[in-house]
């Protein structure tokens, strides 16, 4: 296809860069629901972790026993490995749907279920027990207080896993950039913002100067909810063919829009909570049937959420929020850059999954504990831009970044695959008068 | 009960070998004079003595264990005699043995002895045995006799009594004869007493064969045949002690330090001693005495295995684990849980886990475990007709003679008898009667069936309702497979054991079971086990016999004349003006008006005037009140009755109890105070019913009709009232118009439009007619409804208003959301209607949401949870004379798989199903797992006709103008889907291939999703299967990971079996339609 056709006496190429998809692992193909539970992503997810976590434990407090719940003894310190459960009175639940009084529940949803009277409850195949003290991760030392509560000492969380050796070389600057919450059809979408954004994308924008920029970006990354459709056409039972049309014209507009980047560059889709997509992690791919324009271009990917892939040899790990939100809504933390952090050193994208975060029963694997970290981590559809680099104890960095939902903010982010610099990029349709 | 031959109480303190004396039984008229404390022991004989010795010897270490959970040990003065006993006695019985040699220098032979159990504050327990206190009643002494007619009628007697009990030998039957004034209690009498025998017998059985005798006639030399009159002579034995010593059931009593004498130890008390009657203390339940003693609460549940389809049975299946917890009362964490296992199992945090290698060896742990930790109450779920039966009669079984040894008396076995309890309150339930001495058994079951009128009383649905828990059931037919797993397995089930231990623990402190009971027994003065193995009428009679023996009266054991003594109007309910009100509804109450009526009017026994007596007696007119019934009573001027003196004092107790309650601080004082407030309240209103009850002990029509004539005339007058004087004659905005009324209430609508307003009125016309009645009846106005929907009568709903300002809650009356026989689709729909009509006050919704409702039921998109029926499995097929689906069905899956077939016993949850034209109901039944693993269609009609249309016409039809038409014939019933069955024959025979996603038209071989025609709608058909599979994900993980929740574990799969759990059948289908969505979206795969 076209590059940027300017009548200027240099052409301008736009820059490559290898793509690698590691998607595999987030695709449920062959899985089927045949009646398994949930006990047994919970077993899989315990044995790996606990695997990892024996081979730390003799660096850190090589004295102590390592042993299992069932095998406490009360007054005698060890080591227990097992799977945390936070107790919460606030938590909402199904059967309060069944409960007498029904007024009594409040309309709004709170945003976050915490209460002074949760407590944790650490658990392996055993047993549970209730932890009392310095409480906070997946490994504890622990000693038996009378009540048959365990007194957290000490706790040894993962860690950040290994990571490959950044790729030294690079010619220059590259540019990814992240984008979520188009919510193309929703009633905050501006289509003029969008527009603007694909133009400066594609280099249909800007002077030459801009225009040079935007040849050096080599991938564009849309992190879910690109389709906003009208609440409640969904859950009425019958749809008069009127309603139909209504339900996929904001599809029908956004195919026109990637089709638009990817004439230009790759482009990979994930679904997030708002798209037409299958309700629990991992969400697989939007349909093909849904873009017959974009996809028809090899630039168009669409992927699964949560997302691995490899640009030039920098790995990418990112989800489209879910994860991230619901950490929320059951626990603390100074900013959303901070419970991205905690998912890596805990090793787990989604530790809230399956309990109160919608997941596939696994049987066999945990696809969602993380093998090797990543270069770049992000997260989509969050309330503003934010990012910062965490640093391993073994010498491993990973840029975070938080990205906004554009419809709201106008935002989108780019990064520089060069040094892993990142900036918000910002489209304002305000005319100033 | 009656003319049959039943071993005597053997007397345990004498261990003397050899044969125990029987007495034939004597046949018993009334079930309820039956002296209910036959004890069954029999002695254990020395070897069999040593072999318990040996094994405790055998097992030191466990002896340790327990070692550590008995109760604190005694300070020096109490071993040395020089403090007084204060204890709070909880259980209250009596043995037949040998009379005290010292306390009773001067009598000798067999005596009563009444056995107190209780508690000191610091935790020890008591067991005091109180000597001298003699069994007797009265009679009437016939005009004319002397104290030598007396002598002769007592040797008259005495030969009578020695004919009927030949087989008895105690030296003197009758032990004396007394004159004594008195006054019966029934009908004014102008004289003050008359003379009266007391008869005073060895025996307290010898109180019914005494009366007997007398009933029936005696041979009086001189006199002639002459039958007699008994009075108090169906008072039972510990009750009649506790009235004469003024103890109340769970009082505190002292006994001073000198006056007690301990020598033998015959039970397994820190605290043994003997004493005389007279020398106790009894404290009134009031400042420091109205505390409750650290009371040892065992709560507990066992796990049989049963065979395969089979309920267990102690023949044949062996007891598995035994979960106990212990919490002492007023704490509220346990301070002992454990649990004995049959077999190896793995620990568990925080529980003491005990496992043995047989059988005999958990019972005997069991059995010491009692004996150690010595609890004063004993609790848990059905285990006065499940649990504690099945122990011992396993025990027996396997020849465990030493196992029953449950009670606190040494060497005195528990039995296990049948009983009937029968009651006009509670209807006629057979049980199994197990008593422990000197411990107060409290199955949580019985007393939550007793105050709580709930649609189902599994532990699990109870716990839903109280403490908003779910529990995890665990099939009878997989407790087996646990068991004869591993320590893993095995330890599963202790959990799922000791939470069942738990959860009636957790209901008794949320329900503040042991402070209502305790404060019942205080305000009452019966003892605490009476509250739960007797009727309503014996507390009224408590207080009755209290009252009268201030007053120097007696009462009349009255035989019952036939079964029914004839009926009575009953009260009167104002026609309800049915409709909808959208304007504020005031509503005057007469606070406790039958009691009122009762105080205000002096009905009594002892105030009626007889019919002869009235013409007879000549009363002045102003001294009596002739009742609207035609009654006549006298004032109180003449003789205050003593009714009304007992229903003053509750009245006033109460208002002192409730000022209190305001004042206190302390949670446990307030838990009391409460608690006994409550009691008194109960108390004041159940006077009324005991003169009413035809099957009583003291019937009187005359007292209960008056009572409700009376009550019927103040609702009359008080709508009159209301009518008369708020009028625009008079000065009022608008004409109040009273809309309905009932036993003791009046709604008045005044016409107003604001609750303020109307509460003015309110205030001002309970005021006004409040003067116009007799003291203390009181009408008093607490509420406003607004809006308010008056069904019919007795059926009405409303927004429920104390304040101007917001609305307190959402109150019904009469509606169906309780019914058991309903499925929770009627309940749901009825309180979300009743939500919107009134909260929302949006008809046009309400309706809606019902054709939406019934619109989803025709089109098979209900929930299938919402449509399940439950009915307890009683009997067999063969012994129903009826044919019932849920017995039809039963049976059917009986045919199926005998394994997980219902028993009975148990409760059958089915639906509905389509069946062949003319298939009677109960042919249509189905098990709704059936139902859903094989796509069988429910019967919508079914549904529509005979469970929602009833109460949702109730509900609109004073609404609505057409409200059949418009809700249940609209155009939303018009389409219909049902699904096809997939076992059915005729499919068998059909050829499978694949529709168009989009259109259902029939697709060629090549294309697998969509037709040609729909190509171009690819977009949108996706989206809509899309949408159907992410709300089925989003319900799965919601549904599958609240039942971990529930079962407490995340790397065990869910077992749970409960169908009283709502989520039950939904869990089960989110699992089948996922599966099935799945491959729906799979077929976009192209």
């Amino acid at each position: 296809m076209e590059t940027m056709e300017i009548d200027s006496e240099k052409n301008l190429v736009r820059q490559q860069c290898a793509y690698y998809s590691l998607d595999e692992a987030f695709g449920i193909q062959k899985e089927t629901y045949r009646g398994q539970q949930y006990s047994q992503i919970y077993f899989a997810r315990l044995h790996l972790m606990r695997t990892l976590l024996y081979s730390l434990v003799s660096n850190w407090k090589p004295h102590l026993p390592v042993c299992r719940v069932l095998a406490l003894e009360q007054g005698k310190e060890c080591i227990i490995v097992g799977t945390l459960y936070k107790h919460m009175k606030l938590k909402p639940c199904i059967l309060d749907e069944y409960s007498k009084e029904r007024s009594a529940t409040p309309l709004v949803q709170p945003h976050n279920f915490m209460h002074a009277d949760d407590h944790l409850v650490l658990e392996d195949e055993s047993g549970r027990v209730k932890l009392g003290g310095n409480i906070l991760s997946l490994l504890d030392v622990l000693q038996e207080t009378e009540a048959g509560e365990f007194l957290v000492q000490d706790f040894l969380e993962a860690g950040l896993p290994p990571q490959i050796k950044l790729p030294l070389i690079s010619t220059g600057d590259k540019y990814v950039v992240f984008v979520s919450g188009l919510s193309i059809g929703s009633d905050n979408c501006n289509p003029l913002q969008v527009q603007l954004l694909i133009d400066h994308i594609t280099g249909h924008l800007g002077d030459e100067k801009e225009q040079s920029i935007a040849s050096q970006i080599v991938h564009v990354v849309i992190a879910g909810n690109s389709i906003e459709i009208p609440c409640g056409l969904l859950n009425g039972q019958n749809l008069a063919s009127k309603d139909l049309s209504r339900l996929s014209e904001p599809i029908k507009e956004l195919d026109i829009l990637l089709s638009q980047i990817a004439a230009g560059l790759p482009l990979d889709i994930m679904p997030g909570p708002g798209d037409p997509a299958n309700f629990s992690l991992p969400q697989q791919p939007l349909h093909r049937c849904l873009f017959p324009g974009s996809s028809a271009y090899n630039t168009f990917r669409s992927c699964t959420n949560p997302h691995l892939f490899e640009l030039d040899k920098i790995s990418f790990l990112g989800t489209s929020g879910q994860n991230i939100d619901d950490l929320e809504k059951y626990s603390e933390a100074k900013d959303k850059l901070e419970f991205m952090e905690r998912t890596l050193r805990w090793r787990h994208l989604a530790p809230t999954a399956p309990n109160t975060l919608g997941c596939y029963p696994y049987t066999d694997r945990d696809p969602f504990f993380i093998e090797s970290c990543p270069h770049v981590y992000f997260v989509g559809n969050q309330d503003k831009f934010a990012t910062r680099v965490v640093k391993g104890s073994e010498g491993q960095l990973v840029r975070l970044i938080s990205i906004p939902k554009f419809s709201e903010t106008g935002v989108a982010v780019t990064l520089n695959l060069r040094d892993l610099e990142c900036h918000a990029l910002s489209f304002g349709t305000q005319l100033s008068s | 009960m009656s003319n049959g031959t039943r071993k005597r109480p053997s007397p345990p303190f004498q261990p003397s070998p050899g044969p125990q004396p029987k007495i034939q039984a004597f046949s018993q008229e009334e079930e309820l004079a039956d002296e209910d404390l036959f004890r069954d022991e029999t002695l254990i004989c020395e070897d069999e003595e040593s072999l318990i010795l040996r094994d405790i010897e055998q097992r030191q270490t466990l002896a340790s264990r327990l070692a550590k959970w008995t109760r604190p040990p005694l300070s020096s003065e109490y071993l040395s005699q020089s403090r007084s006993i204060i204890f709070q006695q909880l259980e209250i019985d009596y043995v037949i043995g040998e009379s005290h040699k010292e306390l009773l220098p001067n009598s000798s032979g067999q005596a009563a002895i009444i056995r107190i159990f209780g508690v000191t504050k610091e935790g020890h327990s008591v067991c005091c045995n109180v000597h001298g206190f003699e069994p007797y009643f009265y009679i009437s002494c016939p005009p004319g006799m002397g104290p030598d007619d007396i002598s002769r009628f007592h040797q008259i007697l005495e030969g009578r009594m020695r004919e009927a009990n030949r087989n008895s030998n105690v030296p003197k039957f009758v032990r004396r004869i007394e004159m004594v004034q008195r006054r019966s209690i029934m009908y004014y009498q102008q004289q003050s007493s008359h003379t009266f025998l007391r008869i005073v017998v060895a025996l307290p059985t010898m109180v019914t064969s005494c009366r007997g005798i007398l009933d029936r006639g005696i041979q009086i030399d001189g006199i002639g045949m002459k039958s007699f009159m008994t009075y108090e002579s169906n008072v039972l034995f510990a009750l009649r002690f506790m009235i004469d010593c003024n103890i109340v059931g769970g009082n505190w009593i002292e006994v001073p330090a000198g006056k007690y004498k301990t020598e033998k130890s015959l039970s397994y008390c820190q605290l043994e001693f003997d004493c005389l009657y007279s020398e106790l203390i009894s404290h009134a339940p009031e400042g420091e005495f109205s505390k409750m003693a650290p009371f040892r609460i065992l709560s507990f549940d066992i796990e049989c295995a049963g065979r395969k389809g089979q309920f267990p049975e102690p023949t044949h299946d062996p007891v598995i684990q035994i979960a106990n917890l212990v919490t002492l009362q007023g704490e509220d964490q346990p301070f002992i849980r454990n649990v004995m296992t049959l077999k190896l199992c793995s620990p568990i945090v925080g529980v003491d886990v005990m496992s043995f290698d047989t059988e005999r060896e958990v019972l005997l742990a069991w059995r010491n475990f009692i004996r150690d930790v010595d609890p004063d109450i004993i609790i848990g779920y059905n285990i006065c007709k499940f649990d504690l039966p099945y122990l011992i009669e396993r025990a027996e079984t396997l020849k465990i003679s030493e196992f029953p040894i449950l009670g606190r008396i040494r060497n005195s076995r528990v039995r296990v008898k049948d009983t009937t309890f029968s009651s006009r309150q509670y209807g006629t339930r057979e049980s199994k009667e197990v008593t422990v001495e000197g411990r107060v058994q409290f199955d949580l079951l019985q007393v939550v069936q007793r105050d709580y009128k709930l649609s189902s009383y599994s532990l699990n649905s109870v716990s839903a309702h109280f403490l908003s828990e779910q529990k995890e059931d665990v099939h009878h037919s997989i407790i087996s497979d646990l068991q004869n797993g591993n320590a893993e397995t095995r330890r599963r089930l202790a959990v799922y054991c000791l939470k069942d231990a738990y959860l009636p623990q957790r209901l008794l402190d949320k329900l503040m079971f042991v402070y209502n009971y305790v404060e019942m027994a205080r305000v009452t003065g019966v003892p605490i086990s009476f509250l739960l193995s007797r009727g309503q009428s014996i507390k009224v009679l408590s207080q009755l016999l209290r009252k009268a023996k201030q007053k120097n009266l007696v009462i009349p054991n009255v035989k019952q004349a036939g079964s029914e003594q004839g009926t009575y109007e009953g009260a009167t309910v104002l026609e309800a003006r049915a409709g909808f009100y959208e304007k504020p509804i005031a509503t005057l109450d007469f606070a406790s008006l039958y009691p009122s009526i009762m105080m205000a009017y002096n009905l009594c026994y002892c105030t009626l005037v007889t019919p002869e007596d009235v013409h007879k007696f000549n009363l002045p007119p102003e001294s009596v009140n002739k009742t609207p019934s035609g009654e006549t009573f006298v004032k109180s001027n003449l003789q205050k009755g003593i009714l009304p003196e007992i229903l003053e004092e509750l009245l006033a107790a109460r208002k002192r109890a409730k000022a209190d309650l305001k004042e206190a601080k302390d949670p446990l004082e307030k838990a009391v105070l409460d608690g006994r407030q409550l009691a008194l309240k109960v108390s004041a209103n159940s006077v009324y019913g005991f003169t009413g009850a035809t099957v009583a002990q003291l019937p009187c029509i005359e007292i209960s009709s008056s009572v409700t004539s009376y009550g019927r005339q103040m609702i009359e007058h008080t709508k009159k009232l209301v009518e008369d004087k708020f009028t625009t004659f008079n000065g009022y905005v608008h004409n109040a118009e009273v809309i309905y009324g009932d036993t003791d209430s009046v709604m008045v609508q005044f016409g107003v439009s604001s609750v303020k307003e109307a509460m003015e009125l309110g205030r001002e016309a309970a005021e006004y007619i409040s003067g116009t009645f007799i003291k203390p009846i009181k009408l008093e106005f607490e509420k406003v409804y607004y809006p308010y929907l008056l069904i019919s009568k007795k059926r009405y709903a409303g927004l429920f208003w104390t304040k101007p300002d917001n609305f307190d809650k959402m109150d019904t009356k009469g509606i169906e959301t309780v019914r058991r026989d309903n499925c929770l689709l009627v309940k749901n729909l009825v309180n979300n209607c009743l939500h919107k009509i009134l909260i929302d006050r949006d008809i046009p919704g309400a309706v809606q949401y019902v054709k939406s409702a019934i619109s989803d039921l025709l089109m098979n998109r209900m929930d299938l949870s919402l449509l399940v029926i439950t009915k307890g499995l009683t009997k067999t097929g063969d012994d129903y004379e009826v044919k019932a689906a849920h017995v039809e069905l039963a049976e059917r899956m009986r045919k199926r798989d005998a394994a997980t077939a219902p028993n009975v016993g148990d409760r059958v949850p089915y639906v509905i199903i389509k069946a062949a034209k003319g298939a009677k109901a109960y042919e249509r039944s189905e098990d709704p797992i059936y139902v859903l693993e094989n796509n069988i269609p429910i019967d919508p009609q079914y549904y529509l006709e005979n469970q929602i249309s009833k109460p949702i016409l109730r509900i609109f039809e004073p609404i609505l103008k057409n409200a059949s038409k418009e809700l249940l014939h609209g155009s939303h019933t018009r389409s219909i889907s049902i699904s096809t069955p997939s076992n059915s024959g005729i499919m068998r025979f059909a050829k499978k291939q694949l529709t168009c996603i989009g259109c259902k038209a029939l697709l060629s071989n090549r294309d697998r999703t969509l037709c040609s025609h729909c190509k171009g709608r690819e977009a949108e058909l996706y989206c809509k299967t899309v949408a159907q599979v992410s709300e089925l994900e989003m319900l799965f993980g919601r549904l599958w990971t609240q039942c971990q929740e529930c079962q407490g574990s995340l790397h065990q799969d869910v077992l749970c079996t409960s169908r009283d759990c709502p989520i039950f059948y939904r869990r089960k289908k989110a699992q089948k339609d996922m599966a099935e969505a799945k491959l729906q979206l799979d077929r976009w795969n192209f």
